[in-house]
């Protein structure tokens, strides 16, 4: 019986072991990162033979899931991690988790090309995505209905959308949910009198609509200039999570996201550097 | 010339006419290509409705399977009982499944609805049964109400599916048995915003646990508040503090009640009083409690947690057990301080191994010690001090699976041969009931 169990417990460190020695870097998480991470990725490959990195999307939720399971090694998230998100991470790996912000996002807005509405105020965003204003006549625009887009409740692009421009109020029921921004964009693309929201790398094909805070304030259009001076009233940052402190082939992978190579990916991809 | 004419009209009239009706059929094709795009889009989103209501609802569960071996068959009471329950007679080992949950949460993000199960071959029970609705304002504050964890410390709240010892410490298997209570409590957790670090529960609870076995018009207070000290993204250490608070009352339902004094001179033990005005009366149970966690990442090995808790009182038992009642008590009420505490210390050793020691000790009744256990003190075995250090290592063979090996080592207060009296003779010595667990558990 002891050298059963002496046997067993032999056999579990040794795996652990093995698979600890491996040079592969698992990164799962947001639907708005999966093309700059898939980028990135590519990217480092080419110049570093000897690691790999596997890029998944899935949402900033589900990202968040598989590190607090330990099923990837990075977690990409448009949004940051709540504390109840901390707290099971705590609980099962006895770490807080670090939080890297890799990259800067203007949330834009997108409706279609032959739309005549060039601007909206974080009111008029609001009260379209939770239904109280349904036609585009009540904003300035044509007498038609709007179509509103959105995006499934385990992004972190829904999740910031809906506490930051909703401000915890709920979607309209009416409001269709689509599995990704690129779905987003392409239904908005189609859709005359679509509208949809998501990370500033999917707007090519469309038009982004400046934003104002305010009714009084001036609109801005989100390009760099305005997010990083904070104009622009939807900017957020982008994070990737890991569990414990990088190291090995992980902390170079990361240093070398943030460091001048990774972040002229950021903007080659259409998103802000973080410096 | 006219021939190749003729032939070349005729040909140029038929392929403008087959143009004409190729153009034709396109526009009737295109059109009905709309139409059915427009009836999927239309099912698409019925769909994606449909899709969208079932995903709020969240099926889980998880199945302990164990063995378990102690080091003497037919312990006395209340031996090995607080370590995966009380070994049957003639036995020393035996498997058995102690956990078979079945929860279904419906998570509407501001409203919630939880049912949980217990099933196992001795039968089904039901753990939780509760709506936590959260106001729609700030998102901060919400009502709790039904059947749920009583929001008192941390190991209470803690998943018995995540904790890293098979059991709780045995001050909280005492005072708190099931951890659920049926009750209303208030909340404020901000997810947003500077004070998103703080967390604070209070509720008002039956006081008889889980069932719906309420026997007295007293209704317990229980609250708790918890921070997670915002030490900076950087910093490799987190600490979360807590305290907490439990005010309640036992029903008595005799003319006897018995308090911490000297029933003869020289002599600590319970005092009696007697009056039928006893009858119906509340008898304090009241709990005062402090809990940390520390969590600190081991550079190149992993995480490593320490948690402890103290908790002190007064607890209304029985000559038999300080176990909270969960149904009137039909014989006289004792009333006991008590003192009760855990440290608990688990490092994790990269993703899938946990190495956990745990010391936790229990003194029922903190005016006693041993040499004061005699006949004429009317000391009991619920007034028995426990220590118990475990020793445990985990294996997470994936994400849902894991191989939990955990032995403890229990210590009974060893009593006076010369003085206790024979009914206590077992304690005189500690008691071979030291307990190693076996546990597979599967999640889902």
């Amino acid at each position: 019986m002891k050298s059963l169990m002496l046997k067993m417990f032999l056999v579990m460190v040794f795996s652990n072991v093995v698979l600890l020695a491996e040079e592969s870097i698992t990164v799962k998480g947001s639907d708005t990162m999966v093309i700059l991470a898939q980028r990135w990725a590519e990217r480092y490959m080419a110049a570093h033979k000897d690691v790999v990195v596997s890029v998944t999307g899935g949402g900033s939720g589900t990202g968040i899931s598989a590190l607090i399971n330990g099923t990837t090694d990075i977690c990409n998230s448009s949004r940051p991690m709540k504390p109840s998100e901390r707290d099971k991470l705590k609980q099962r790996f006895g770490t807080r988790g670090i939080e890297i912000k890799c990259a800067q996002d203007g949330l834009s807005l997108y409706v279609n090309e032959s739309n005549p509405i060039q601007e909206l105020s974080i009111q008029q965003i609001k009260s379209i995505y939770t239904g109280k204003i349904s036609n585009w006549k009540d904003v300035g625009g044509p007498d038609a209905r709007i179509i509103m887009y959105s995006r499934e409740n385990n992004s972190g692009t829904y999740v910031y959308f809906k506490d930051n421009v909703l401000e915890g109020d709920d979607f309209a029921p009416t409001a269709q949910n689509m599995p990704g921004t690129a779905a987003v964009v392409n239904a908005v693309a189609r859709d005359k009198w679509g509208i949809g929201y998501g990370g500033a790398a999917y707007g090519k094909g469309i038009r982004e609509l400046k934003v104002k805070a305010d009714a009084d304030s001036p609109a801005y259009p989100p390009i760099e200039e305005n997010i990083r001076s904070g104009k622009y009233p939807i900017s957020r940052f982008l994070f990737m999570y890991v569990k414990n402190k990088p190291t090995g082939a992980m902390k170079e992978y990361i240093d070398w996201i943030l460091g001048d190579d990774g972040q002229k990916v950021v903007n080659d991809v259409g998103y802000f550097p973080i410096r | 010339m006219i021939r190749w004419f003729t032939v070349a009209l005729v040909t140029f009239t038929m392929q403008t006419r087959g143009l004409a009706q190729t153009d034709s059929s396109i526009a009737i094709s295109v059109e009905d290509v709309k139409t059915e795009v427009d009836g999927m889009n239309e099912s698409l989103t019925e769909v994606r409705n449909v899709v969208d209501a079932l995903r709020k609802i969240k099926v889980s569960g998880y199945i302990q399977a164990q063995y378990r071996y102690t080091d003497l068959i037919n312990q006395p009471f209340p031996l090995g009982n607080f370590s995966g329950g009380q070994f049957p007679g003639n036995t020393k080992n035996l498997f058995q499944i102690r956990r078979g949950r079945l929860k279904v949460n419906y998570d509407n993000v501001l409203t919630q609805f939880v049912l949980q199960f217990d099933v196992i071959p001795t039968g089904l029970s039901l753990k939780d049964a509760y709506v936590s609705i959260t106001e729609p304002w700030t998102q901060s504050f919400g009502l709790q109400m039904g059947v749920f964890n009583r929001p008192f410390g941390y190991e209470i709240v803690y998943s018995s599916s995540s904790r890293e010892s098979p059991e709780r410490s045995r001050l909280f298997q005492t005072l708190f048995p099931g951890e659920r209570e049926l009750g209303a409590e208030i909340f404020y957790a901000p997810q947003l915003g500077k004070l998103n670090f703080l967390r604070v529960d209070l509720g008002v609870f039956n006081g008889s646990g889980p069932n719906a076995n309420e026997f007295d018009n007293f209704k317990d207070i229980i609250g708790h508040v918890a921070v997670q000290l915002p030490l900076g993204e950087e910093s490799p250490v987190a600490l979360d503090l807590g305290v907490s608070g439990y005010f309640g009352k036992v029903r008595s339902n005799t003319n006897d009640v018995y308090s911490n004094g000297e029933p003869a001179a020289g002599v600590k033990g319970f005092v009696q009083a007697t009056d039928t005005a006893n009858v119906g009366k509340g008898i304090t149970r009241k709990y005062l409690g402090g809990d940390v966690q520390l969590y600190y990442d081991v550079p190149s090995i992993g995480g490593l947690i320490l948690r402890s808790e103290y908790i002190a009182g007064t607890q209304p038992g029985t000559n038999a057990t300080t176990i909270s009642p969960s149904a009137q008590p039909t014989t006289a009420l004792y009333k006991r301080k008590f003192s009760g505490w855990y440290v608990n210390l688990v490092q994790n050793i990269g993703n899938r191994e946990q190495v956990v020691l745990k010391y936790d000790v229990y003194d029922p009744n903190t005016n006693v010690k041993a040499s004061n256990f005699m006949t004429t003190s009317k000391l009991t075995v619920a007034d028995i001090k426990y220590s118990t250090f475990g020793l445990g290592f985990i294996h997470h063979w994936d994400d849902n699976v894991k191989f939990v090996f955990y032995y403890e080592i229990i210590k009974n207060e060893i009593l006076d041969k010369g003085t206790s009296p024979a009914s206590l003779s077992a304690y005189t010595e500690d008691v071979r009931d030291n307990v190693f667990t076996f546990r597979v558990q599967v999640k889902f």
